[in-house]
Order: C-alpha cells, then structure tokens, then sequence
C-alpha cells in the first residue's frame, strides 16, 4: 500500500509541476464551460417551452418531453466525451513509464525493496486515478450543469465514465506497454492513438474483408478486429447507455468489451513481464 | 566475527553488442566480500566493470553466470535490498520534488511510515547541511547539494549496506570530509558495510579499509589499502657515509632495485628478510646506518601500475568480433 501511495504522490506531483494537470483540467473546463453557455432551455412550468443549443433552436414540439431531451443531450455529449477524455488521459499518462525508465531515475526506484512488477503497475493505477478524476470531473461537472438548468437528474449519465474509463484502462495498459521497450513518451502517445482510430477503422471491417481479392487478407482483417479494442463499438455502447436506446447502430453487447479487456490485460501483462526482465 | 553482508563469486557479465553475435565481456569472474562496518572501494579504469557489478547487486542488471548475494539473500530479492542504500552515479532526482517530498516518496518506496520518514529526514538533511533547502524543488539545487540529497535519500532508512557511486562527485572539499565522516560513521556505530565506487583514489585512500581493483572485468589486485601500498614499497637508506658503486652493484646481484637519490639510496626488495641481508652487507662493508624508513606508494601509484601492467588500453574484451 505505501509503494502505491507513493506512487500515487509522485504521479500527481509531477502532474502538477509540469502543469499537466493544469492543462488536464483547463482544457477539461473549457469545454464545461463552453456546454454550460451553448444550452438554453427555455422552461416554463416544469414544461420545456422551447431549447437552443450552440444558438440553434432545437425542435421541442410535439411529444418531447425535457426529460427526453436531457437524455438526448447528455448521451451525444457522452460520445463526445468518450474521445476527449481518452485523448487527454493518454497524452497526460504516457510519459509515466519513459520517465521512469530515464538513466539516472530508474536506478533510484528499482534501488527500493520492491518488486518490479508491483513497481510497474502501482505507476499504472496512478495514472488510472489521475485520468479517473478528470473523468468524474468532466463528467460531474457536465451533470451538475444539466441537473441546474433542467432540474432533471440523470444518473444513467455516470455510466458513460465507466465505459470511458475502461477504455483509457486498456489504452494506458498498451501505452506502458509501448513505453517500457521504447522509452519514448512521444512513440507511446503516437501508437496509443493509432490503436485508437485503428479500433474505430476496423469496425468497418465487413467491407474492409469483402474489397479484399485474397481470402489470407481477409482473415488477417477479421483476426485484427478481434485482437484490436473496439474503440467504435464502445463509443456506441456509452451513447446507448446514456439514452437508454438499444437500436442497429447503437447497441450494447459484451465482446466488444470482453475482446478489449482480453487486449488490455494482455499489454498490461506483457509490459510487466518485458519490464521485470528489463536490464538498465 | 562481523558477517558478511555483499558476497560476490564467480560473477560475469556479458553484453550483446546490438550489430552482430559478438559479445562484450564486462565482468570476467569477480569474487569479493564485504563485512558489516567495513569500508570497501571498488577501483578501476573506466570500463572495467565496477558499475556493472554494483548493477548486478540491485537486480539493475543480471548476470551471465555467478552469484551476487545481499545480507545473505540472493540479488534478485527485492527483500535483499530492504536495508540497501544506493547513490547512483548522474542521479536524476525528479527535479519537480522537494527534499522533502523526494525524501518522502523514497522513503515510503523502502517501507518507512510517515513520522520516521520526518525525523530521519530533518536529521540526515541537517547532517549534510541542505536542512534550509527542505522545501525547495530540486531542480534548484547545485550539483553538490543534489549528490548530499542523493546522500540523504540513500540513508534514510538506515541501510546496512550502502553502495555508493562517486558520492563526493561535484562536493566542495569541506562537503567531502563530512560524506567522508559520516560513511565512518554509519560504519562505526551501525556496522553499515558501505561500498564505495569511484575513480577519486585520495577519497578512496581516506575513506576505505580495503579495496578490490578491477582491470578488464577481473580482479587484479584486493586487500587492505596497507597491504596494497606496502606491497609496491621502497626502502629509503640513508648511510653515514656514501656508498661505493660495487656494494650497489652487489644490492644489484641480490634482485634488489637500488636508485641513488641526493646522497641516499631508494631500495626496492622482495620482503624483510631481503632488506635485512642487504643491510647487513652495507654492515659487513664497514658502512652503518643513519636512517632507515619505508617509502610507500599512494593508492593511485599502486592503481596506475596494475592497469599499465597488462592492459595499456584497459578497455573491456570482446569475444567473436571487434569492436
């Protein structure tokens, strides 16, 4: 418990010195405060009489009720969120094990009475902890403003964090993977963004197959799509959360998630054996 | 009897070169202890493999074949280096840290609680005097006071074994008699076995018992600094009257090797028994005695001739390929 409080320190504390926490959170209230001013509801005896979002009058006639439309707000905003709090986890989180790794600096940790493997992933929950509270806050804070100017409370709204952040979890699990062989922050972030949009290219990977003239190409696409995240099919599960829509397009089904953990768990445990046999 | 704590035999070490199948030997068989309390320098041009043996020690590196054992344990036990104080050579201190937060965050890495970690803190800071420095980032500290937290960071937990890297690297001289104080006396009153890494021979002189010279990843020469330097030393006889040419050519005969030197004689001999016959021919000659005193060498005489010896380039060896 004390190699991961300090840890956990040391995280944060850097986080802070090097202003990547300001940044994390600043770009992170930025865009609260940029939804806080986009949405105006106009609401009249508990009725929603009229919407505008980003200045546009959003259509409320008809049956829509303003729960109706939080739920539509908030399960488009969780798609939103789903990638700005990935790419901003990523970037604040890859450099822990490249840094670690720096001659001079791994000397002093691996110098300590612990084991790698407990060093490694101990660094590995830091970083989940600080990409987990930028979550809740976006999250939280999003919530808080919808729950303000509507009076609507949308717990469902917190599962979109939840599935945000086992995404970042797997993700930072193939970052430290990257970083312990390279020890380059620069090749952990760059890789860790193309498994991204590698995920989301691969969702399409029926056409993909069927423009494939050899039948060994079309297996290799079927097998990368089985190996790789499903980053596409997840984002589509937070909206179906958040919405509660279950529909073609956005629907909620277990490989997508069962597939992904299967990925992340297997960097995570290669980065800690590779890290184990390391020599420095 | 005090134990032994750092046990090293038959330890080797070698690197693959990254083109080709050659493999670079850094360490070629090393054996030596160190015992509790005992200050210990490990010596050698560079490359010849001290680094590498201190690595094998934490599990930094492993090694190719021997063992390298701590307090008893293997090296690959993390348990080993529960009581192991480490100052890297070129540490890098996480420059966004204070003393006390790097003091902090170490110390609970080695399983010190919180109010151990503040005592031992404002105790070994103050020793080292950086204690007004506590909570300034790191980042600001000259190149001395780094190497004096590096130091602290290293003793905090009042190690039994400290290995240390050029510790007085970038200390002023009045910082290097404290380090030099206060390795003695963790030594003395903790029976801490400290084992002291660097190419500064005066500071290994002043400050170790005894000394391992390593030469192209062997052992060439270990012992107590005394038995080192006598080993290589030379007689100063001084006679009441000169000596003539064919006694010193009989000193000669004898495989003695005699050099004049304003009026006295410089006498390099096998032993005691070798310098008591040749005395006794200055004797038999009519010649007496006005002064007779051991001329002995520095550590560094000692050191420049064991690696001069043998391996003028005292570069690492290769096998299968050139470098």
């Amino acid at each position: 418990m004390k190699v991961l409080m300090a840890n956990i320190e040391d995280v944060m504390r850097e986080a802070a010195a090097r202003w990547t926490l300001v940044a994390y959170f600043f770009l992170s209230t930025i865009f609260i405060i940029i939804f806080a001013s986009a949405i105006n509801l106009d609401i009249v005896d508990g009725a929603l009489a009229g919407a505008k979002l980003f200045g546009k009058t959003v259509d409320v006639s008809g049956t829509m009720s303003i729960e109706k439309l939080v739920m539509g707000f908030e399960s488009g905003f969780s798609g939103v969120l789903y990638v700005l709090c990935t790419f901003l986890a990523i970037f604040a989180t890859a450099h822990l094990v490249p840094r670690m790794q720096e001659k001079g600096t791994i000397d002093l940790y691996l110098s300590r009475p612990v084991s790698r493997v407990k060093l490694i992933l101990s660094r590995y929950v830091a970083g989940l902890i600080l990409a987990g509270s930028n979550v809740l806050y976006l999250i939280g804070s999003i919530w808080l403003i919808v729950a303000w100017k509507t009076h609507v409370l949308h717990p469902r709204f917190f599962l979109a964090g939840g599935v945000i952040l086992f995404l970042i979890a797997t993700l930072l699990a193939f970052a430290f993977l990257i970083g312990v062989v390279t020890s380059s922050t620069a090749v952990s972030i760059m890789a860790t963004y193309g498994v991204f949009f590698f995920g989301v290219m691969l969702a399409g990977h029926a056409r993909i197959e069927a423009a494939l003239s050899k039948e060994w190409q079309a297996m290799g696409i079927k097998f990368l799509y089985w190996v790789m995240p499903k980053t596409a099919e997840l984002a589509t599960a937070v909206v179906a959360t958040v919405g509660g829509v279950h529909n073609e397009v956005f629907k909620i089904t277990p490989a997508p998630f069962v597939s992904t953990a299967i990925f992340g768990l297997v960097c995570l445990v290669l980065a800690s054996w590779l890290f184990q046999r390391k020599e420095f | 009897m005090s134990q032994t704590v750092i046990e090293v035999s038959g330890l080797k070490k070698q690197y693959r070169s990254s083109v080709g199948r050659s493999k670079i030997t850094a360490l070629d068989g090393i054996d030596f202890a160190v015992r509790e309390g005992e200050l210990f320098g490990l010596l050698g041009p560079n490359g010849a493999g001290k680094t590498t043996a201190v690595k094998i020690l934490l599990d930094l590196t492993r090694p190719t074949a021997g063992q390298a054992r701590i307090s008893g344990l293997p090296a690959g036990n993390p348990e080993s280096r529960r009581r192991v104080g480490y100052l890297p050579e070129g540490h890098k201190i996480p420059g966004y840290l204070t003393a006390r937060q790097a003091l902090g965050i170490f110390g609970k890495m080695s399983g010190l609680d919180d109010a151990t970690i503040k005592i031992r803190s404002l105790e070994l800071l103050e020793k080292l005097r950086i204690a007004q420095w506590i909570d300034v980032r790191v980042k600001k500290y000259s190149k001395g006071m780094t190497q004096r937290l590096g130091l602290a960071i290293a003793l905090l937990h009042s190690p039994h074994v400290l290995l240390l890297d050029e510790p007085t690297d970038g200390v002023d001289p009045v910082g290097r008699r404290e380090i030099r104080d206060i390795l003695r006396a963790e030594a003395a009153a903790n029976g801490t076995a400290v084992l002291l890494n660097s190419h500064l021979l005066s500071e290994i002189e002043l400050t170790c018992d005894h000394v391992a010279v390593l030469r192209s990843g062997k052992v060439a020469a270990a012992g107590s600094i005394e038995d080192l330097t006598r080993r290589a030393a030379k007689y100063k006889l001084v006679p009441t009257a000169p000596v003539d040419d064919a006694l010193v050519a009989s000193f000669r005969d004898t495989g003695a090797g005699v050099e004049r030197v304003n009026g006295h004689l410089l006498m390099t001999v096998d032993d005691v028994t070798h310098l008591n016959a040749l005395v006794d021919k200055l004797r038999a000659g009519g010649g007496m005695l006005a002064e007779l005193s051991p001329v002995r060498s520095s550590l560094e005489d000692v050191f420049v001739d064991l690696v001069r010896a043998v391996d003028p380039g005292a570069q690492p060896t290769v096998e299968g390929a050139a470098l």
